[in-house]
């Protein structure tokens, strides 16, 4: 009974689609107050939040990527990527040496206490999150090395 | 219990409902409704060549539903958490059956955050206080209580909390009082060619001393502080922070808590660096100092099961108020993981196996370069390389075990900028490379030493060193296939000895995914000194195989295989788990 009772909560909540990102401040790497909604707001823009932590080798190669490509997504989409690290205190140093060491061009912001991934109800990173006119467009569990090509289909598609 | 959590869901359930049709009509809206579930479940069997019995319940699984109902600048949440029929094998045994394991209010404007309820919390570095969840340790030390943030300007924040800890689907004793303050000064003072920020905090716990304690000599409230400075000005930044803890009696697992060893604790953090386009370095130090910090001053034990030793909750990193995660690399290779250094937060005086340890010193270096597309090093799409180095140590001290009359008198006296015997090192570098249009690959070599003697407390000395090389191809086909091929050994001179592992991994698109692997541990010999012996003596395959499913927010991956019995760890903390063989079934997703 409780078990069918969850079920179709589960079910019911599915259905209410059109999420939107919460009204969150997060920190970039110049320790500047970023807001995750308002920051990102220019119509019919697609923006692509991208959650990673350091010490995810998926994220970092998902990252390294999209990083060779972004230049020319750029030219093709009016198109932005975030990059929100949810590192938190032991590895959250590692960020900014990290992403200029590899040369990353993306928004980077910190989620240090996981606020954004929690209210997103995200269980693991990577997890993407696409976001065009305020409205969560499009989300992606995990990363599949190679599928870039066709995840940019799927942006163009939005 | 049943009939609380069936009225709750029909009552959210009917608000989603009204939510839903008010937006049909023409009044916009303003209820969201969100959340997430999250299943974890494992079907235990035999394995007849490593004579594992499956536990009493073979079938077992740990399930999170959060729920979340947003109007304008309020939010009510709960997380529902279920373990059938039991929770995994040697997850904190106070997580079990199904209940509410959090609830709160929340109201958010732009200078006032309100919750009361649970709450996750971190002050600076989280040296004095993280409440925090992390469902693959089974940790979960949210409080309950009230908290209050308020920004009155951009550049300040204040923080007020007072709570209980949770442990399981309870609460501690222990009263937990918390304050915080982070200033951004350049920005206050309106300067912009440099950054300087700075942060102060208080924690204290307070708990009643049992009347059976004469004349204690220590308080009923154990209080915390902590202060941060950081500066940075072009691509350079330092930060430090220094926290310090009041005296309170020490707690050992062999003489539990000690009314008359009592110490005060502390910690020094640094951490500076430089990094510009293409190049990273960084380096942090730390120092601690009898560091624990508990929500109540003694662990809760948990008696033994069976076959089972019994256990605390420290075992379970619950009831802890504090996060002394190791400063580690964590790594991707699976060899590099399985000697994983736990940070030495604890005071441990041991006359059986002499063993004496206050806290830890050392370090960690990085450095991050990128060779640039088009020179020699770099070739057509560039070269990545990353190098980390660690080195841990005891603090030097004068220990003592005994007084003048022979009798288990422990005590020690520190120096600041001394270093004793070496706990642990990892020396490593990384080069990663796109080598042609649809090939990239990557090089690690890791070089690590792993003084079981001293990090876990044996009589014996026990020190495994270890060579590790471990190479991974991605190779991307016809659009969106890939394959990723990973192979490593690992040489090590003690313990289990020499590891060789191969990972095959074949996705066929953003949605679908499979993988098998092997970690064939073969160096095992019969008179080898094994850090844990009890398990897997003979020379052992690990094989798993798995398919994984995406779509949208949600992820499904079913899996077989064999577990290796040791540590799990996860952000620089670690559990137990015991050598099994099954299969696994995983769910998560948003809604």
């Amino acid at each position: 009974m409780k078990k069918i009772a969850l079920l179709l909560l589960f079910v019911c909540g599915a259905a209410t689609a059109q999420k939107e990102l919460p009204n969150v401040n997060l920190k970039s790497l110049e320790n500047k107050s970023v807001n995750i909604k308002s920051d990102f707001s220019e119509k019919d823009k697609v923006y692509v939040y991208v959650f990673w932590a350091t010490w995810c080798a998926p994220c970092i190669q998902e990252l390294d990527a999209m990083n060779d490509l972004y230049t020319d997504w750029k030219e093709e989409l009016d198109m932005e990527i975030i990059a929100v690290s949810i590192d938190d205190a032991r590895t959250g140093k590692r960020v900014k040496p990290l992403v200029n060491g590899r040369s990353w061009d993306y928004t980077v912001v910190l989620d240090t206490n996981q606020d954004l991934k929690r209210s997103l109800s995200i269980a693991n990173p990577p997890y993407t999150v696409v976001v065009k006119n305020g409205k969560i467009v499009f989300e992606q569990a995990g990363h599949a090395p190679g599928s870039e090509t066709q995840f940019f289909e799927k942006l163009k598609s939005l | 219990m049943n009939k609380k959590l069936v009225l709750s869901i029909i009552l959210l359930s009917a608000i989603n409902v009204f939510a839903q049709q008010e937006n049909d009509t023409i009044v916009k809206t303003k209820f969201k409704f969100n959340g997430g579930l999250e299943s974890n479940a494992q079907w235990y069997l035999n394995d007849k060549e490593r004579e594992i019995q499956h536990p009493e319940d073979p079938f077992r699984s740990n399930n999170y539903l959060n729920l979340r109902l947003n109007y304008g600048k309020f939010t009510v949440g709960t997380q529902i958490e279920s373990y059938y029929k039991q929770a995994l094998l040697n997850y904190n045994p106070a997580f079990k059956d199904t209940d509410f394991s959090l609830y709160y209010a929340n109201y958010k404007s732009k200078t006032l955050d309100i919750t009361a309820g649970h709450f996750y919390e971190q002050f600076g570095s989280g040296l004095l206080l993280r409440a925090w969840e992390d469902r693959a340790l089974g940790i979960n030390t949210a409080l309950r209580g009230g908290k209050v943030n308020f920004k009155p300007v951009e550049s300040v924040s204040i923080t007020a909390l007072y709570g209980r800890q949770k442990s399981g689907f309870h609460v501690t004793d222990g009263d937990v009082f918390g304050l915080n303050t982070d200033l951004d000064i350049a920005n206050l003072i309106k300067v912009d060619n440099f950054g300087l920020t700075s942060g102060f905090s208080y924690v204290m716990r307070s708990q009643d001393i049992p009347e059976t304690v004469t004349d204690p000599k220590f308080n009923k409230k154990t209080g915390a502080y902590s202060g941060r400075l950081g500066f940075s000005k072009g691509g350079f930044y330092i930060s430090s922070e220094y926290n310090f803890k009041e005296k309170e009696p020490i707690y050992q697992p062999a003489t539990g808590l000690d009314y008359n060893f009592i110490k005060d604790g502390n910690a020094l953090l640094v951490n500076f660096g430089y990094s510009e386009r293409g190049l990273g370095i960084d380096a942090t130090l730390r120092r601690m100092e009898n560091m624990s910090f508990l929500s109540e001053r003694v662990p809760f034990v948990y008696p033994a099961q069976g076959t089972q030793l019994p256990t605390n909750s420290l075992d379970f990193n619950d009831r802890v108020l504090n996060f002394t995660p190791a400063l580690t690399k964590q790594h991707h290779s699976n060899l590099a993981n399985i000697y994983v250094y736990q940070a030495q937060s604890r005071v441990s005086l041991d006359p059986t196996t002499n063993i004496a340890k206050a806290g830890e010193i050392g370090g960690q270096f990085d450095v991050f370069y990128n060779f640039k597309k088009g020179s020699t090093l770099g070739g057509e799409y560039g070269t990545k390389v990353a190098l980390n180095v660690s080195s841990w140590f005891n603090l030097d001290a004068d220990y003592q075990f005994f007084d003048a009359n022979n009798a288990y008198k422990p005590d020690y006296d520190t120096n600041f900028f001394g270093t004793s015997q070496k706990y642990f090192s990892d020396y490593n570098l990384e080069i990663s490379k796109k080598i042609s249009k649809n090939f990239r690959g990557s090089f690690m070599y890791i070089n690590q030493y792993y003084n079981n003697q001293f990090i876990q407390g044996q009589s014996q000395e026990n020190v495994i060193k270890t060579n590790i090389v471990f190479a991974e191809g991605i190779y991307t086909f016809s659009g969106s296939r890939s394959i990723t091929v990973g192979a490593e050994h690992m040489w090590a001179d003690n313990d289990r000895k020499n590891w060789a592992s191969l990972l095959v991994e074949y996705n066929h698109n953003m949605n679908w995914s499979i993988f098998a692997m092997d970690m064939y541990n073969y160096g095992f010999d019969k008179n080898s000194q094994l850090i844990d012996d009890e398990y897997d003596t003979f020379k052992i395959h690990f094989y798993n195989a798995g398919i994984t499913y995406r779509k949208n927010s949600s992820r499904f991956s079913l899996g077989y295989g064999r577990q290796r019995g040791g540590l799990v760890c996860a952000g620089g903390v670690c559990r137990f788990v015991p050598a099994s063989t099954g299969i696994s079934f995983t769910i998560s997703t948003s809604f």
